[in-house]
C-alpha cells in the first residue's frame, strides 16, 4: 500500500472554503472483475463473463446523464469506474445513486465496479488548474488503459465519452483502448438495438433543450438543502411526503406529516399545499419541505364532489375547517418512477405548436402533471400508451420534461391496460428466464424427481408415524399446508402438526431463482389471471404438498393437554410427509356434520379397512375443529377483530367461474384450517424473535389513530348504535352489537368502515422497532409473522430460512451461515411491503378494468343489468357516495349538475333534473326543488344507472346516476328480498354464474385477438382461490370496497332465504 | 446529494484502505536533543510530538509527592493550526496522581489524536529510558455496517458512528484504557474491542520496529 494526498476544497459548516488534506491509499492488488483476469485477482463476488466481444468503460458523464442506456441487459461488459461511480453519487441524487447501485448488484446485468482510484497504476494526481471534468475523463481513461494491459489485450477494451476533446486526444494515444462518443458506440456496436438510439436520442435532445433554454420563472427556486435541513430541525419547516389529492390533482395537495421529524406539536394534521404556485414543482410522491402560510391563509379541503378535471370550484361554502396550509419551499428526495401517458388528440398537438417538437403528454395516473416530452414521433405514437420517465422541472418550466422510454400498445386494449395498471404499480414480472428454469428440478413422466437419500436421512420420517392431510378449495394445486393432529401415547397428550412445503430446500439463497422471487416478493393475482413468484415446476409440483406422495416440509408439532388445549412443548424441523387426504372445504364440512359422502381416496376400500380408515379421519378432523376453537377463543379474549370472515366468501366472487360461488355459506372448516396456520405463525413468530432479537422478520399492525375512526362513530350514530373504538377489545364488540336487523347491510358497512380506519399490517424487522410495537392488533397476538404459505409469499421464505437458523443455532451453538444483518432485513421487509401493496392496487385497479369492459357493451339506457340497488354510505355537499352490491361498485352520485340543476324525487320515486338548492346536514342531504323536498338519509337504499365515462388518457370510469330513491327491488319485483324461496336463490346464482361466465367469454373474445408475444407475458390463469382466502383471513386489510360489497350482496340473499 | 459511504460495497473505505487496515504510520525517537526523551509520530495525517522530561525532582510544592511512588505530570496540547478549522489552544491533565513531566502535542490532527498521542508519550518514554513493563499501544476502531473499521480518520470519526479508544500493553494483553462515548448494541461490543486489539497489536509491531532502528542508529554512533 503506498499513501498519497489528496487536496481537497470543501465547504465547510459555516460556508466557508476550506482546504482539506485528506489520505488516499493506492495498491496494487485491485480486484478487477473479469472472468478474463491473468493476475490472479481475488475477484469474490460478481464476475465479467469472458465471452463478449469487448468491454466498454463509460466516462463520468455517460453514467451520469445516460445511465439509463447503461440499464439495456444487451448491453454486456460494462466496467463502471469508481471516478463515475461516486460523481453520481455526489452530484446526482440518491435515487439515481441508487439505480446504479442495483444495477451493479444485480447478478443478471454484466457489469462491475472497478475501484480505479485504489489502484496504484491507474490513480493519477489532479494536475494544477485542470479542472474537475478533465481530471476525471483522465482517471477514467487511464483505468481503461490499465484494464486492457491486465487483461494482456485479450479483450477489446472501449471507453464511451461524450467529451469530444478527450476522444480527440486520447484517440491520438494508440495504447489499444477504442475512446468513442456513445452515439458512434451504440451505432457500431450496436446497430439492431433501436430502443437503445430512441432512447438515446431522446435524452441528448433533452439535454440539450435544457441548456438552450433562458425564459422567465414560473416558480420560485428551490432552497438549498442546508437552509433546508437547519430550517426542518429548528420547526420552522416540516417535513413530509407529498400526496396530491386524485380527484383535485392540479389544486389540492397535502404533505403526509412524519410525526417525528417535527416539534410542532400544535399540527395534528396534514399540511394542505393549495395551488400549482404552492406546490413549486413537487410531484406525487416527492419528500419536500414544507413552510406554513399564515393563519389568515390558512383554507379548507374542498368536500364537494367533482366530476372532470381541470373544474374550477372554489366556493367557500364547500370547504371545511380552514386546515394549516403551506407552500414547498424544497425538495429533498425525488420520487419519480415511470408513467404511463398518451399523446393529445392529433389537433390539440397541432394547436399546441408553437414548436412543434414538443407535446405535453398526458399521465394515466391523474395525480401526475402533464409532461413535457421532446419526440418527433407525436404521430405514430396516437393512440398509445407509452412509457415516459421525468429528467427535470426547471422553475422556468410550467411543466416538467421528460422523455420516451418505451411505448406498451394500443390504449384502450385488454392487453396494455393490464400492462399499464401493472406499470404504474412498478411490477415488474417478465417471464422466466432460461437461467432460472435451468436451476430448476427436473420431474416428468420419463424422468420423475426423487429424493435425496441423505435429506431422508437427516430429516424426520412422519410418513408412517402420522395422519396428515390437507384442506384446500376444490381443484387446488399448489398445497403449502397440511395438517396432522393425533393423541400421544397415554392419552395425556395431543400433538398438533402444522407442515408447510419446504421451499427453501428448492429455493437456495441468492440462486437466480430466488433474487427472482425477492424482487417480485409476492404472487400477483389480478382478476383474469396470476403472475406466479416461483416457477410452475415448483409451485405446482414439488413444493405442492400433494396426496398421496413423499415431500419434503418445514413442520411445527406442538404437543397439547388433552383436556385444557394449552401448549406444552413445540418441535419445529425439516420433515418428511406423505399426505395421505387432498380434502377440500365442503367434503371435509360435510364428514364434520355426519353426512354420507364420498372420500375419494378410500373409494377404492372396502367394509372394515375403509370403516377403520374413515373413522381415523373423522377423529382428527373433529379433534382439530375443538383445538381451533379453543384457539379461537384465546384470541378473542384478547380482542382479536371480526372483520375477516366477511371478505372471505367475497372474494371467492372474483374468480369469475362457478365453482367460486358455491361457498356463500362460511364453513366453519375454513376458519378451522386458518386457525391452525395463525397459531403456527404466532409460534414461528416467537421462535425466530428469541433466536434473533434483532434480525428476525415478523409482522406488526399497528392499532389505528382514534381521529380516523369519526366517521364510522358518526354514520353509526346516524342510526343510533355506538361504537367504542377504544381497544380492538371494544371495537370488536360494539361492532358485534350494531346490527340492523331490517338491513344486515349496515352492519356490513360499518365493519368496513372500521376497516378503512385500520392501517396495514407491515413487515419489520425486529431490530428496527421497540418490542412493545410489535403488537398485531387485528389477531390480537403480541408476535406474529408469515411462515404458511412460502410458494407465493417471499416473507415467508426468509421466515423459513430464519427457523432454520434458529433449530441450528440451537443444535450447533452458531449458525451456518451469516444473517442478513437488521438493516438488510429492515430494507427487504419494506420492499415486500411496498410491494404487497402494488399487488393490491394492481388487483382492485384490474377488477376495476373488467367491471369497465362489463358495462362498456351494454346499453346503459335499455339494458336491464345496469340498473341496479345501491346504498349511501357517505354524505358530500352537492351528492353522496354510494355503494351498489350487486356488482361491488362504489362511486359518486351527484345531486347537482353543473347548471345548478338539482335531483327532484316526484311522487313515485322517479328523479328529474330541475332547478332548485341543496343542503347539507351530517347524515343526510335534502334537494329542494318546486316540485317538494326530498332527503337522502345515511343507509338509505336507492337506485342507480350505472354507465361508462369513456376517458382518453386515463381508465374508464363507471357512472351512477340517480333514477329512483327506491331501493332497487321495487322495480324488479323478482329479485325482491323478502319471501324467496331455496329455489329461487339457486336461480340467481345461476344467474350470476351465467353473468361470470358471459364475462369471461368476453375477456375470452378478447384475448384471441391478442398477439402471441402478449400472451407470453401471463404465466398461468385462474388464481387459486386457497391462496386468497389465506390471504384475506389473516387481515390483509385490502381495499375492502369490491369484496365486502359482493360479500354483502351474498348475505342478503341468504338472510332472505 | 447523497451522503458518504464510510464503506463500499467492494469493502473500501474513503481513502482506500479495507476494514482491518491501519493508516501509515512513521516515527522517529530523540528528536529534541534537550529533553530527556522525545518522540515524532505520524499516524497518516496525525502528526504528533511527545516530550519526557524526567524523572526529576517534584517542582512547585513538596506536598504533591507521594512517598513510595513517582508522579506523572501530562500534558495534552494541540497546535493552533492542527485542524482545518482553527481551534483554541486547551490544555488537559490526562493522568493524575503525576511525576514524570509528559507533553504531547499534536500538530496536525485528522482522527484518532488520542492514540497517536499515547503512541508518541511512549516512544518518548522509551527514548527517556524510564523503565516500562510493556509498550502502551493505542488505536481507534468504529463500526460501520456490521463491520469494525480499524484506525479512523477524521472523516470517519466525523460520520456520526461509534468511535472506540482503546489501549493495550500488547504483550500481556491488558486493557490500559477503554474510552468510548457513542452509543453501540452490546453484542457488537466484542468484535468490536477484538478489532481495535488487533490493530494495537499491528502497531506494537511497528513501534518496536522504530525503537529497534533507533537503538541500531545510536549504537553505530556511540561505537564510533
Amino acid at each position: 500500500m503506498i499513501k498519497t494526498e489528496k487536496v481537497l476544497h470543501l465547504n465547510s459548516s459555516k460556508g466557508r472554503k476550506v482546504r482539506v488534506v485528506r489520505e488516499h491509499y493506492v495498491r496494487e492488488q485491485v480486484p478487477c472483475g473479469s472472468a478474463l483476469c491473468q493476475a490472479d485477482c481475488h475477484n469474490d463476488s460478481k464476475v465479467l463473463s469472458g465471452d463478449v466481444t469487448h468491454y466498454v468503460v463509460p466516462d463520468v458523464g455517460v453514467v451520469r446523464d445516460f445511465l439509463e442506456i447503461l440499464e439495456f441487459r444487451e448491453l454486456q461488459g460494462i466496467v463502471l469506474t469508481q471516478t463515475a461511480y461516486q460523481t453520481v453519487q455526489h452530484t446526482r441524487g440518491r435515487r439515481h445513486y441508487n439505480r446504479l447501485r442495483a444495477l451493479l448488484k444485480d447478478p443478471r446485468h454484466d457489469c462491475v465496479l472497478f475501484a480505479n482510484e485504489f489502484q496504484r497504476y491507474c490513480y493519477c494526481p489532479r494536475d494544477k488548474g485542470e479542472s474537475q471534468d478533465k481530471w476525471h475523463t483522465r482517471n477514467v481513461y487511464n483505468a481503461a488503459v490499465w484494464y486492457y494491459n491486465h487483461l494482456a489485450g485479450l479483450q477489446p477494451v472501449v471507453m464511451i465519452t461524450e467529451d469530444s476533446e478527450a476522444i480527440s486526444q486520447f484517440s491520438a494515444l494508440n495504447s489499444g483502448v477504442y475512446v468513442i462518443s456513445t452515439q458512434e458506440y451504440l451505432l457500431s456496436f450496436w446497430p439492431d438495438l433501436q430502443a437503445a438510439h430512441d432512447l438515446y436520442n431522446s435524452i441528448a435532445q433533452t439535454l440539450q433543450e435544457r441548456e438552450s433554454e433562458v425564459v422567465e420563472k414560473v416558480y420560485t427556486e428551490h432552497l438549498p438543502a442546508e437552509v433546508l435541513e437547519a430550517g426542518i430541525k429548528s420547526g420552522r419547516y416540516i417535513q413530509g411526503i407529498l400526496s396530491v389529492n386524485k380527484h383535485r390533482a392540479q389544486h389540492e395537495a397535502f404533505v403526509r406529516y412524519e410525526a417525528s421529524a417535527s416539534k410542532n406539536t400544535e399540527l395534528n394534521s396534514d399540511v394542505l399545499i393549495n395551488g400549482a404556485k404552492h406546490r413549486n414543482r413537487a410531484v406525487h410522491g416527492d419528500a419536500v419541505v414544507v413552510e406554513l402560510l399564515p393563519r389568515n391563509e390558512w383554507k379548507g379541503r374542498t368536500m364537494a364532489l367533482t366530476e372532470g378535471q381541470g373544474e374550477e370550484q372554489t366556493l367557500e361554502d364547500t370547504q371545511s375547517q380552514p386546515m394549516p396550509t403551506g407552500r414547498v419551499v424544497g425538495i429533498l428526495q425525488r420520487n419519480w418512477r415511470d408513467y404511463v401517458v398518451t399523446f393529445p388528440p392529433l389537433e390539440e398537438v397541432q394547436s399546441q405548436s408553437r414548436n412543434s417538437q414538443k407535446i405535453l403528454v398526458i399521465p394515466w395516473d391523474y395525480r401526475i402533471p402533464k409532461i413535457r416530452i421532446s419526440t418527433q414521433q407525436a404521430e405514430a405514437l396516437q393512440d398509445q400508451r407509452v412509457i415516459v420517465r421525468l429528467d427535470s422541472w426547471e422553475s422556468t418550466s410550467v411543466y416538467p420534461n421528460g422523455h420516451c422510454v418505451r411505448v406498451l400498445g394500443k390504449a384502450g386494449e385488454l392487453e396494455t391496460e393490464i400492462q399499464t395498471i401493472l406499470l404504474e404499480n412498478c411490477i415488474h414480472v417478465p417471464p422466466f428466464s432460461d437461467a432460472q428454469l435451468r436451476e430448476m428440478p427436473i420431474n416428468t413422466q420419463e424422468n420423475p424427481w426423487q429424493m435425496d437419500s441423505s435429506e431422508v436421512s437427516s430429516r424426520r420420517d412422519l410418513r408412517d408415524t402420522h395422519l396428515v392431510f390437507s384442506i384446500d378449495p376444490k381443484g387446488c394445486e399448489d398445497v403449502d399446508d397440511t395438517l396432522s393432529v393425533r393423541t400421544l401415547p397415554g392419552g395425556k397428550r395431543l400433538e398438533l402438526g402444522v407442515h408447510i412445503a419446504d421451499v427453501t430446500y428448492f429455493v437456495r439463497e441468492g440462486s437466480l431463482t430466488d433474487l427472482e422471487a425477492r424482487s417480485r416478493a409476492t404472487t400477483y393475482y389480478l382478476a383474469d389471471r396470476r403472475y406466479d413468484m416461483l416457477p410452475a415446476v415448483l409451485s405446482a409440483d414439488l413444493c405442492s404438498l400433494l396426496g398421496g406422495v413423499d415431500r419434503y416440509a418445514m413442520s411445527v408439532l406442538w404437543e397439547l393437554d388433552a383436556e385444557t388445549l394449552d401448549v406444552c412443548t413445540v418441535w419445529y424441523g425439516r420433515t418428511l410427509i406423505r399426505s395421505s387426504y387432498q380434502l377440500h372445504y365442503e367434503l371435509a364440512q360435510s364428514l364434520l356434520n355426519g353426512e354420507e359422502v364420498e372420500v375419494p381416496e378410500l373409494s377404492q376400500l372396502k367394509g372394515p379397512q375403509r370403516d377403520q380408515k374413515m373413522a381415523e379421519l373423522l377423529q382428527a378432523l373433529e379433534t382439530l375443529t375443538r383445538v381451533a376453537r379453543h384457539l379461537r377463543a384465546q384470541r378473542d379474549k384478547g380482542g382479536a377483530l371480526e372483520l375477516e370472515g366477511v371478505e372471505v366468501r367475497a372474494q371467492l366472487d372474483e374468480e369469475k367461474n362457478i365453482t367460486a360461488l358455491v361457498p356463500k355459506q362460511p364453513l366453519e372448516v375454513h376458519e378451522t384450517v386458518a386457525e391452525c396456520m395463525i397459531h403456527a405463525n404466532h409460534w414461528v413468530a416467537r421462535k425466530i424473535q428469541e433466536s434473533f432479537p434483532h434480525q428476525a422478520l415478523l409482522r406488526h399492525h399497528p392499532p389505528p389513530k382514534q381521529e380516523f375512526f369519526n366517521s364510522l362513530i358518526d354514520c353509526a350514530k346516524a342510526r343510533g348504535f355506538s361504537i367504542n373504538t377504544r381497544s380492538n377489545r371494544a371495537l370488536a364488540d360494539s361492532l358485534e352489537q350494531a346490527v340492523d336487523p331490517q338491513d344486515p347491510l349496515v352492519n356490513k358497512l360499518l365493519r368496513m368502515m372500521a376497516t378503512q380506519a385500520m392501517s396495514n399490517a407491515l413487515y419489520f424487522s425486529t431490530g428496527a422497532c421497540p418490542e412493545e410495537q410489535y403488537y398485531h392488533y387485528g389477531l390480537a397476538l403480541d408476535r406474529y409473522t408469515h411462515f404458511t404459505s412460502p410458494i407465493r409469499r417471499y416473507a415467508d421464505v426468509l421466515v423459513h430460512r430464519l427457523l432454520m437458523a434458529a433449530i441450528q443455532l440451537e443444535k450447533e451453538g452458531s449458525p451456518s451461515k451469516p444473517l442478513a444483518s437488521n438493516k438488510e432485513l429492515e430494507e427487504l421487509a419494506h420492499h415486500i411491503n411496498n410491494k404487497n401493496r402494488a399487488a393490491q392496487h394492481a388487483q382492485k385497479q384490474s377488477t376495476e378494468l373488467f367491471q369497465c369492459l362489463y358495462f362498456r357493451d351494454k346499453d346503459s339506457n335499455i339494458d336491464e343489468r345496469c340498473v341496479a340497488d345501491a346504498v349511501i354510505y357517505a354524505v358530500r355537499t352537492n351528492g353522496f357516495l354510494a355503494f351498489v352490491p350487486q356488482y361491488g361498485l362504489r362511486g359518486a352520485v351527484y345531486l347537482k349538475d353543473r347548471e345548478g340543476q338539482v335531483v327532484s324525487v316526484d311522487g313515485d320515486g322517479k328523479c328529474e333534473w330541475k332547478a332548485g338548492t341543496l343542503q347539507r346536514y351530517p347524515d343526510r342531504i335534502s334537494t329542494c326543488t318546486s316540485t317538494g323536498t326530498h332527503t337522502f338519509y345515511l343507509f338509505d337504499h336507492v337506485t342507480v344507472r350505472i354507465s361508462v365515462q369513456p376517458s382518453r388518457c386515463h381508465t374508464d370510469t363507471l357512472c351512477l346516476e340517480l333514477i329512483s330513491n327506491k331501493p332497487h327491488c321495487a322495480v324488479q319485483p323478482e329479485s325482491q328480498p323478502a319471501g324467496r324461496g331455496r329455489s329461487e336463490l339457486v336461480q340467481e346464482v345461476v344467474r350470476w354464474a351465467e353473468e361470470a361466465s358471459l364475462q369471461a367469454e368476453e375477456e375470452r373474445g378478447k384475448k384471441s385477438k391478442l398477439s402471441r408475444e402478449e400472451r407470453q407475458f401471463r404465466q398461468s390463469k385462474t388464481p387459486n382461490l386457497y391462496v386468497l382466502l389465506q390471504e384475506i383471513s389473516e387481515l390483509a386489510l385490502l381495499d375492502l370496497s369490491v369484496c365486502q360489497i359482493r360479500n354483502t350482496e351474498e348475505q342478503t340473499c341468504t338472510a332472505s332465504s | 446529494m447523497a451522503g458518504l459511504e464510510l464503506l463500499s460495497d467492494q469493502g473500501y473505505r474513503l481513502d482506500g484502505r479495507k476494514a482491518s487496515e491501519l493508516r501509515k504510520v512513521q516515527a522517529r525517537m530523540s528528536v529534541f536533543a534537550q529533553a530527556d526523551g522525545s518522540a515524532y509520530l505520524e499516524q497518516g495525517n496525525t502528526k504528533a510530538l511527545a516530550v519526557v522530561y524526567g524523572p526529576h525532582e517534584v517542582r512547585g510544592s513538596r506536598s504533591k509527592s507521594l512517598h513510595d511512588r513517582a508522579v506523572i505530570n501530562c500534558q495534552y496540547s494541540m497546535a493552533t493550526f492542527s485542524t482545518a478549522e482553527r481551534k483554541r489552544r486547551h490544555t488537559e491533565t490526562l493522568y493524575p496522581r503525576s511525576q514524570i513531566d509528559i507533553y504531547v502535542k499534536i500538530l496536525q490532527a485528522d482522527g484518532g489524536n488520542y492514540s497517536a498521542c499515547v503512541n508518541a508519550a511512549t516512544l518518548a518514554l522509551v527514548d527517556a529510558g524510564i523503565p516500562m513493563r510493556d509498550y502502551v499501544c493505542a488505536c481507534t476502531a468504529g463500526f460501520v455496517e456490521d463491520t469494525p473499521l480499524a484506525d479512523l480518520c477524521h472523516a470517519e470519526e466525523s460520520g456520526g458512528g461509534t468511535s472506540l479508544a482503546l489501549a493495550l500493553l500488547p504483550r500481556s494483553g491488558n486493557i490500559a484504557l477503554l474510552q468510548m462515548d457513542a452509543r453501540l448494541h452490546q453484542d457488537h461490543l466484542d468484535t468490536l474491542i477484538e478489532a481495535a486489539m488487533t490493530a494495537c497489536k499491528g502497531l506494537s509491531e511497528v513501534l518496536d520496529g522504530v525503537v529497534r532502528q533507533h537503538l541500531e542508529e545510536v549504537s553505530v554512533l556511540t561505537r564510533d
